[in-house]
């Protein structure tokens, strides 16, 4: 099961898969790493799936991979590609994954660790029952078709209009939660009926809400800037589109399967069916795949006020006055068009980030004032035994991977792997000596989830900011964790 | 288990009379992120039914929740086309997949009226969701290292869903 793919070395943390390695290459494939993450990584077909990613007709640069790297289908998870749309560059739903804007959220508080400590075991107990989780968990936000259709267009706006929110919480979130071009035409009824009740649930398997402590500062002028001090309590919240989202996935990569002959399109995946981003099939699901992210950031900014509520109930306090204020929220499975420099030349391009992050740098004009000078947030959840991580995008994101980085420790174990060899009653016990309080709405999810079945953040994070394509700004360390 | 297999064919509106076990034959395949299977069967039938059945095996506890409980069933057709067999097969766990989100059933019987290359018609089974333990919520069953062949015996598909 192992990749013998060749590999030259770059440098320290960039190692390229030769365009020579597999005939049909159109660009080489980038895999940003160290040599202990390498062996990781040569353990399953990532690596081999860079490079299919190289066959995508109209891709430039690279294919590039973060150090999360792991084995996925069609793309792997960790994978960025930008295509050329002025030269029949392609988007493909493999490119963007099932669960369509799955991303996290960041929020402080004016909490200390040691001011709630005694609360975490009441809070998440609160959080388990007053946000909907588990595998198909349906939500109290009920709503019509006529309303789903303003979801799919408005995304966190449409919460906020709600009540579930403030104007503020919408400039801290990428795209200020709704991508512009969302046709909620190009959604099939059957998405729509998977999406209308699940609004405001957390989902399951790796999806989260954790209440984190921060444990290390990097850089004390960026942590002046966003209001962060050392022994803090933060909140972070990873979901995604839920049922509609991977409908909408389901439904195009049936339809561009087809799409490879009538293109005359070449890729060793048939999960990897894509067409040009100018085609009408293109365009459909490119209308498509931004209702569901609007979906998903309106679900992430449901979960916020959801939590938000429960705080209140804990510390009889407004969460404004607890200072439970939005860092920012991020996409970790879209694609986007975005303008980037290639050859020296700006190109329209469409940038699929499968598992990986937006990094924009510092000056970028898509992000809010308040973040022009520091950079794009950029939030990297870990497992829930070690740690995760705020930095910040930088200007060589901009030149190497089209404003791209990692989006978490990337799994290390199979799920099934991870059951066989891990037990449930010494994990809960461990987490507990560290501190750690986990509560989950299925026993094996704990399991599936454990540390052990993740790289170690920390490695991983290592890379991005040694390699120049994020900075560390600050890391937090989980202590109430609530899994779906 | 080959007297409930046959209870498959005798999907009628609600009753109490359907079999609440199964011991789905598949294998599981190691993938680092998600879930494959291995399937073997004499017929095509026979493997497009135990790829379901392992699905819905993985998805949820094939025993209802409380001892004794009979669920009550309901029943769906399903039809499906496409331009090969691997595709009808992706189609087929797919449409099931949805179908058990948006109708909260699992299901466990299947009877197909018609089973050829390009199309598929078939009767399904399915109890309610809220009877069963779920353990894991598969997104969708992809194309990725799909194989789906002709053995001696039968047929052998190998296919990874998304978790």
């Amino acid at each position: 099961m192992s990749s013998e793919a060749t590999l030259e070395k770059i440098d320290d943390y960039r190692w390229r898969i030769p365009k020579s390695y597999k005939p049909g290459m159109r660009v080489p494939g980038i895999v940003y790493a160290d040599e202990k993450l390498l062996k990781d990584i040569r353990q399953d077909k990532a690596l081999e799936q860079v490079a299919n990613v190289a066959f995508l007709p109209g891709i430039v640069n690279a294919s590039l991979a973060m150090p999360d790297i792991h084995w996925g289908f069609g793309f792997p998870i960790g994978g960025v590609a930008a295509t050329d749309i002025g030269n029949d560059g392609v988007i493909s739903p493999g490119g963007v994954g099932y669960d369509i804007n799955c991303g996290v959220r960041m929020l402080k508080t004016n909490f200390q660790y040691d001011e709630i400590k005694d609360k975490i075991k009441d809070l998440v107990y609160a959080l388990f029952s007053d946000v909907p989780s588990g595998v198909g968990s349906k939500g109290d936000i009920r709503v019509s078709a006529r309303e789903e259709r303003e979801i799919l267009v408005k995304g966190a706006k449409w919460a906020v209009e709600k009540g579930y929110g403030t104007e503020e919480d919408l400039e801290c979130t990428e795209e200020n939660g709704a991508i512009q071009g969302a046709d909620p035409l190009a959604v099939s009824d059957r998405a729509y009926e998977r999406g209308k009740a699940q609004s405001g649930t957390l989902g399951s398997g790796n999806h989260f809400l954790e209440i984190q402590v921060i444990d290390q500062l990097y850089d004390r002028d960026l942590c002046d800037e966003f209001g962060l001090t050392l022994g803090q309590i933060t909140i972070m919240i990873h979901s995604g589109s839920r049922g509609l989202g991977y409908q909408v996935c389901d439904d195009y990569v049936k339809s561009m399967i087809h799409c490879l002959s009538k293109y005359n399109i070449n890729v060793p995946d048939r999960q990897l069916a894509c067409a040009p981003v100018n085609s009408q099939e293109g365009k459909a699901y490119l209308g498509a795949m931004k209702c569901a992210a609007n979906y998903a950031w309106a679900n992430r900014q449901c979960l916020m006020h959801l939590t938000r509520k429960v705080f209140e109930k804990v510390f009889s306090m407004s969460w404004q006055k607890m200072g439970m204020f939005l860092i920012y929220d991020v996409a970790h499975n879209i694609a986007k068009i975005e303008k980037h420099i290639v050859d020296g030349r700006e190109k329209t391009v469409c940038v699929h980030r499968k598992g990986a992050t937006r990094a924009f740098g510092p000056g970028h004009p898509a992000l809010p004032d308040r973040y022009k000078k520091t950079g794009q947030p950029v939030i990297i959840p870990g497992d829930m035994g070690r740690n995760s991580y705020l930095l910040v995008g930088t200007q060589k994101a901009m030149e190497e991977t089209f404003g791209s980085a990692c989006h978490g420790a990337g799994r290390l174990k199979s799920r099934t792997a991870a059951a066989r060899t891990i037990n449930l009653n010494t994990l809960l016990k461990e987490l507990e000596a560290k501190g750690i309080f986990v509560k989950a709405s299925g026993r094996g999810t704990i399991v599936e989830e454990a540390p052990q079945a993740y790289k170690d953040v920390n490695e991983v994070v290592d890379v991005v900011h040694n390699a120049g394509i994020s900075k560390r700004v600050c890391r937090m360390r989980p202590v109430g964790v609530m899994k779906g | 288990m080959a007297e409930q297999d046959t209870l498959n064919v005798k999907v009628v509106g609600p009753t109490p009379t359907w079999p609440i076990f199964f011991m789905p034959n598949y294998e599981l395949i190691e993938h680092t992120a998600d879930v494959g299977i291995r399937v073997k069967a004499g017929d095509l039938k026979e493997l497009f039914k135990n790829s379901a059945l392992a699905m819905f095996d993985i998805i949820a506890d094939q025993k209802p929740k409380t001892k004794n409980q009979r669920p009550k069933t309901q029943t769906f057709t399903v039809r499906q086309k496409a331009d090969n067999l691997e595709e009808l097969f992706i189609n087929w766990l797919n449409e099931l997949l949805s179908l058990s989100a948006t109708k909260e059933k699992i299901f466990c019987a299947f009877n197909f009226k018609k089973l050829g290359k390009y199309n598929l018609e078939a009767q399904l089974g399915g109890c309610d969701i809220k009877d069963y333990k779920v353990n894991t919520e598969i997104k969708a069953a992809t194309y990725h290292s799909l194989k789906l062949q002709k053995t001696e015996s039968g047929y052998e598909v190998e296919v990874i869903f998304d978790v």
